[in-house]
This record gives C-alpha cells, sequence and structure tokens, in this order.
C-alpha cells in the first residue's frame, strides 16, 4: 500500500501546474519529433538536454520522459500513414496499420494503434509502480562486482537479441566504451587516448554522438535514399473514433497477451523489437483468420503496438532501479540524470523520492493526455511530413546544430557531430549497431569504476565477478548471452548434418 | 559493400593498435598503489576491438571468395544528394567560427531551399530569417544559452 500512497505523491507532483504544462510541451515536441524523419526520440532528448538545466530536476525529468512518449506516439503516425516506422519496434505495426491506412480506413487504424498503445503503457506503468521498489531495495545489496555483472548482461543481451553480426555488436559496443575512456583517467587522473591534443582532453559527449549517429546519419540515409513521401490523408472523425473503442475489448486476448510479453521483453535491453515482432506473430497463429493478417486487420495493428510500449515503459524499470536504461533514449535521459547530479540506481529511492515518483506520476498522466492529444492533433501533425523536404532538411541539420553546440558550449562538437553522421550512416549500412555503442559510451565510466573497484576489492583476482551468488549467476547468463549466437549457429550446424541423410 | 566493410573493419583495426599502444605506455600489468595498472582497463577494450575487427576483415576475406554477389555501399546516384546535403553543412560550421551559428544556418538555409529546393524567393527568404531569428529568442533569450556569434558577439549580447 505504501506504493499507492508514493504514486498519489507523485501524481499530485505530475498534476502541479507547471509540470502539467512542461508535460505537455514536451508531448507536443515529442510527436512533432517523432514524426520528422532524422529526428527521433533520442535525438530530440539530446538537443533539449541543454534546455533542461534551467529546470528543477524532477519537472526536467517530466520534459524528457514526455518527450519520449510522445515520439513513440509519433512513431505511429508515421507507420501508419507513410508506412515508414519511425523506430524500429514500429516495423510490425506497418505491417497491417498502412494496408488499413490505404483500404480509407486510416482513422481505425489510428485509434487502434493509439488505444493500444495506451493499454500497454498502462498495464506497463502498473507494473513499473508495484515491482520498482521492490527490485530497488533488491539491488540495494549490489556492490561493484554485481553492478559490473548487470552492465555484462545488458551488453551480452545486445549480442544474443539483436543485430545481424554478433563481431560487429562486440565492435560497436568496444568502442563506445574506447570513447567513453578518452580523457582522463577516473581513478589515478592520468591523461589518456588524447596523445596530447587539448581537444581530445573533453571527451566525447553522448549527447553529441547521439545527435550526430542518430539525426544527421537518418538525414544523410533520407537523402541517400532519395526519399519520396507518399502519405495516406486522413480525416479523424468522432463517431468513427468511438465506434472503433467499441470493438476494441474483442481483441482482449490480444491485449493481454501483447502487454506481458512487452513487459517481459521491455526489462532486457533493445526489448521492444523482438517483443513487437513476438506478439504479432502470437497474434497470428492463434487468430481465427490468420491470412487476413497483412492485409490490414484490426488485431495486426493491436498486437505490435500494445507489446512494443508495453516494452517501452517497461525499459524504465532497470533504469530507475539499476541505472540501467534499456533504451537509446533511455540512455540519453539517463546522461541527463547524472548531468542533473543525481546518482541513479537503488538509491535514488532514499534520496529522492519525489523525482522516482514523480517520474511515475508523469508516466499516467503522459499517456493519458497523449492519447487525447494525438487524436486531435493527427492532421497537423501528418501535414509536418509533407512539408517540402528541401525545407525541413535544412531545418533539422541547423537544430541538431544547435544541440551539439549546447551540450558543452564548444565550436569542435558541431564538427564532431558532422564526423558522427558519416560515422553513423556507415555503421548503418554495414550492420554496426548503433544502440549498444551509444548505450556504452553513456555507462563507459560506471562499468570501468565497478571494474576497478571489484579488481580492488579481491585484490586482483577476476574470480570475484564469479565466486559471489548474485554476480556469479548474472555473469555466468551474460556469458551464455554473449556464446548464444555461436551456440545456435553450432545447433543449426548439427541439425543439417541429422537431417541430411534422411533426405539422401 | 565489401569493399566498404574492409575499410571500415581496418579503421577499427587501427583504432584497436592505438589503444593498445596507449595501454601500454600506462602499464597493462602490475599493481599500483590505486589498483590495477591504469592501462588495464584500455588494454582490453583495445584488444577486443583489435580481435573483432581482424574476424570482420577474415569474414569478408571468405566472403569474397566464396564469391558471393554483392550490393554497392551507396546506391547509384546515391552519393550526389548527400554531398549536396553534408558540403553544405560543414560550409555552415566552418562559417560559424566566423560570424556565428544563426547567421551560418540563414544562409545554409537560403543556399539549399533555394539551389536544392528551388523555393520562390518569398519562401526562402522567410524561413532563412525566420527560424534563425526564432532559434535566437528560444535559446538566447529564454533558456539563456548562448550559442556561438563569432564576430558579432558584441552586437548581439546586451
Amino acid at each position: 500500500m505504501e506504493a499507492v500512497y508514493n504514486l498519489l505523491i507523485g501524481l499530485q507532483t505530475a498534476l502541479s501546474p507547471f509540470n502539467l504544462a512542461v508535460l505537455v510541451a514536451g508531448l507536443f515536441v515529442g510527436t512533432f519529433v517523432g514524426v520528422l524523419p532524422g529526428l527521433g526520440g533520442a535525438n530530440g532528448v539530446a538537443i533539449l538536454i541543454p534546455v533542461t538545466f534551467r529546470l528543477p530536476p524532477t519537472s526536467a525529468v517530466i520534459l524528457l520522459a514526455a518527450i519520449y512518449w510522445g515520439a513513440l506516439f509519433g512513431g505511429v503516425i508515421t507507420s501508419v500513414l507513410f508506412n515508414i516506422p519511425g523506430e524500429p519496434w514500429s516495423v510490425a505495426t506497418c505491417f497491417d496499420g498502412y494496408p488499413m491506412a490505404k483500404k480509407g480506413k486510416a482513422c481505425e487504424a489510428l485509434t487502434t494503434a493509439f488505444c493500444s498503445h495506451f493499454f500497454g503503457a498502462m498495464v506497463a506503468t502498473l507494473i513499473l509502480t508495484f515491482a520498482a521498489p521492490i527490485v530497488a531495495e533488491f539491488t540495494l545489496m549490489f556492490g561493484p562486482p554485481e553492478t559490473f555483472a548487470v552492465m555484462m548482461l545488458t551488453f551480452s543481451a545486445f549480442v544474443a537479441l539483436g543485430g545481424k553480426s554478433a563481431v560487429k555488436t562486440v565492435v560497436a559496443t568496444l568502442l563506445g566504451f574506447i570513447m567513453a575512456a578518452v580523457g582522463i583517467d577516473i581513478v589515478t587522473g592520468r591523461l589518456r587516448l588524447t596523445f596530447g591534443s587539448t581537444e581530445l582532453m573533453g571527451g566525447f559527449s553522448f549527447i553529441v554522438a547521439v545527435i550526430g549517429l542518430f539525426g544527421l546519419g537518418e538525414v544523410f540515409m533520407t537523402v541517400e535514399e532519395g526519399l519520396k513521401l507518399e502519405g495516406v490523408s486522413v480525416r479523424m472523425g468522432v463517431r468513427t473514433i468511438f465506434q472503433t473503442m467499441a470493438q476494441l475489448p474483442r481483441f482482449w486476448r490480444t491485449y493481454i497477451r501483447g502487454a506481458l510479453i512487452g513487459c517481459w521483453m521491455g526489462i532486457k535491453p533493445g526489448g521492444a523489437t523482438p517483443a513487437s515482432f513476438m506478439s504479432y506473430g502470437f497474434a497470428k497463429q492463434f487468430a481465427r483468420n490468420p491470412e487476413e493478417f497483412g492485409k490490414g486487420t484490426m488485431e495486426g495493428v493491436v498486437a505490435p503496438e500494445v507489446a512494443a510500449h508495453a516494452a517501452g515503459v517497461s525499459a524504465t524499470l532497470p533504469m530507475i532501479t539499476l541505472g540501467f536504461p534499456g533504451s537509446p533514449t533511455m540512455a540519453v535521459i539517463l546522461g541527463g540524470l547524472m548531468m542533473w547530479g543525481l546518482q541513479p540506481g537503488p538509491m535514488l529511492f532514499k534520496e529522492n523520492p519525489e523525482f522516482v515518483w514523480g517520474l511515475i506520476g508523469s508516466i499516467w498522466v503522459a499517456n493519458a493526455i497523449g492519447v487525447v492529444m494525438v487524436l486531435s492533433f493527427v492532421p497537423f501533425f501528418a501535414s509536418i511530413l509533407r512539408a517540402p523536404f528541401s525545407i525541413l532538411m535544412p531545418s533539422i541539420v541547423f537544430v541538431c546544430a544547435i544541440g551539439a553546440y549546447a551540450v558543452n558550449n564548444r565550436m569542435i562538437d558541431i564538427w564532431y557531430m558532422i564526423l558522427f553522421g558519416f560515422v553513423g550512416m556507415a555503421f548503418k549500412k554495414l550492420d554496426y549497431p548503433i544502440a549498444p555503442m551509444v548505450l556504452a559510451l553513456v555507462l563507459g565510466d560506471m562499468a570501468e569504476s565497478a571494474m576497478r573497484q571489484s579488481l580492488v576489492m579481491s585484490q586482483g583476482s577476476p574470480l570475484i565477478f564469479f565466486n559471489r551468488p548474485i554476480a556469479g549467476i548474472v555473469n555466468g547468463l551474460a556469458v551464455l548471452f554473449f556464446f548464444w549466437p555461436l551456440v545456435t549457429a553450432l545447433r543449426d550446424r548439427i541439425r543439417k548434418k541429422l537431417r541430411a541423410p534422411v533426405k539422401a | 559493400m565489401r569493399k566498404a566493410d574492409a575499410i571500415c573493419a581496418l579503421i577499427v583495426l587501427a583504432i584497436g593498435i592505438l589503444v593498445l599502444y596507449e595501454a601500454a605506455r600506462l602499464g597493462i600489468f602490475g599493481w599500483s598503489t590505486s589498483g590495477p595498472e591504469p592501462g588495464m582497463y584500455i588494454f582490453l577494450l583495445g584488444m577486443g576491438v583489435t580481435v573483432g575487427s581482424l574476424v570482420v576483415l577474415g569474414q569478408v576475406f571468405v566472403r569474397s571468395r566464396k564469391g558471393e554477389p554483392d550490393k554497392p555501399f551507396i546506391r547509384l546516384g546515391g552519393l550526389k544528394p548527400v554531398l549536396y546535403v553534408s558540403v553544405p553543412a560543414a560550409a555552415m560550421v566552418l562559417l560559424t567560427e566566423f560570424v556565428g551559428l544563426y547567421i551560418a544556418a540563414g544562409l545554409y538555409l537560403a543556399v539549399y531551399m533555394r539551389w536544392i529546393g528551388k523555393h520562390k524567393w518569398i519562401t526562402v527568404a522567410a524561413v532563412s530569417i525566420l527560424l534563425p531569428l526564432v532559434s535566437y529568442f528560444i535559446f538566447d533569450r529564454i533558456f539563456l544559452i548562448p550559442l556561438p556569434k563569432g564576430r558579432f558577439e558584441d552586437l548581439l549580447t546586451f
């Protein structure tokens, strides 16, 4: 019951006039950013971090979180109306959302998607509200070896779950860690990897990296592919919206299944994308009309949306309890937390309860307001994408440059941004995943100090990562995840060999 | 695509070797007063990157030996629009050093919209003047985030 009490305090914080205004502004900016090509949630949050230094931390995190939720809504609009998935987990939404829109049921498709989005987020928030304090209590027992172990698990999960090439995932992650290490050695204070250059002494800012990799990289990719936006126009009728809503309870099985898959997968990093595909796959398997899937059935919109957004919200759980972000956007928010002088992790619950509960409360409020807002402003947001690309594109580059400069007021950061833009484009084409690289850049210092402190505790023996019960289990899992691609490759080869004689 | 893959792996390899070299300078093995030697951590990272890039190179080699079909890295005719975006963007940054971000961005917007977008002069003027102006009020005046103004520093800060 303590959670309910705390939640009420959180809701009160989130509903204070100032925070409510911040939240609505964030949602609006977020949806805007989510619709624009080249500006996703991670990027929007990164650009606005310098602005948040003028706000109290609770309002600041509400603003950033609201941008994130807004960007998720914006991604739905582009997937359904333009067949452009704003984020990887919106891909499955395009399968049925776009065909529905083409059939002239754009309003139905959007209403279905937004409501599913809302339901998924609500279930995840409910679980978050009650699970977070328990997990936080548990993680208070963590020492440096356990912290390091959870980090290893986080990055191994990327190797196991995502990406086409396991080796390239590892390389991208390590490059992120190397960039984080540039500058001053956190323990001895000696300069490292600066090679005598004063510009490198300041290190690389993850915000600049995010803006370059996600923002400019995306812009370059878009112009190279010669983007042609062929959107379906939409008219939102109040009656159609309510009629659609009335049909949704029929899919209650898909809703519950999707929400549970989403919550479970979302706790792991990079979980939203597999969650959306899993949920879609299950829905198709259990449906009475599987042949309708992919041609524009409502259930095909419900399944991935519920799971993706349940996962998106439950990614908050590891972030506020452990200090580990589940998605690139969360990583950027986490970086912001550290810049405001807050130490993410279980102590946050003890030391800044109004901050944590304000954030949780704001998720409730943001999703409720968000659904109403996007439903009423869809035509406006869709019209942004119809603006000529030759106006949008330079404006996006300009906004990115502002964001990159404002982090540290350094000119060199704008140059880095352009460099990162090219790196982002090359990496995307060559299948180097960007998300774990950004995560490593944000978590680099934390991982390093956890590792070095552990080694000091054990006087140099790496066994400390395996002979403590929690660290041992988590690290064991990490090792398993790390070699998972190898295991599956071996299994497939053995299966092939076993089958071969039968065929012959 | 394979060539680009190999070049990228070689760059990563060079970074890895650079990091290993730096690690060696800082000391890798042994024990100092503050725990492990400062080079130990980056040695592990450098080692991983080096080995990883070699594996990628090996994979590229195996694929080209098998003669698998290859896609071009950049779509035919795709390079030009990318250069159209990136070169003026770099020019904007260079210009920022002298005349500040607002004026540089205004020029960049105008050039791109007129040259690539072929918009009417009135649209070009409206966007390239209004957008920097609005940004100036949002960032410099409301949120008090000073953006670079180059030589116009004294003129615009009150």
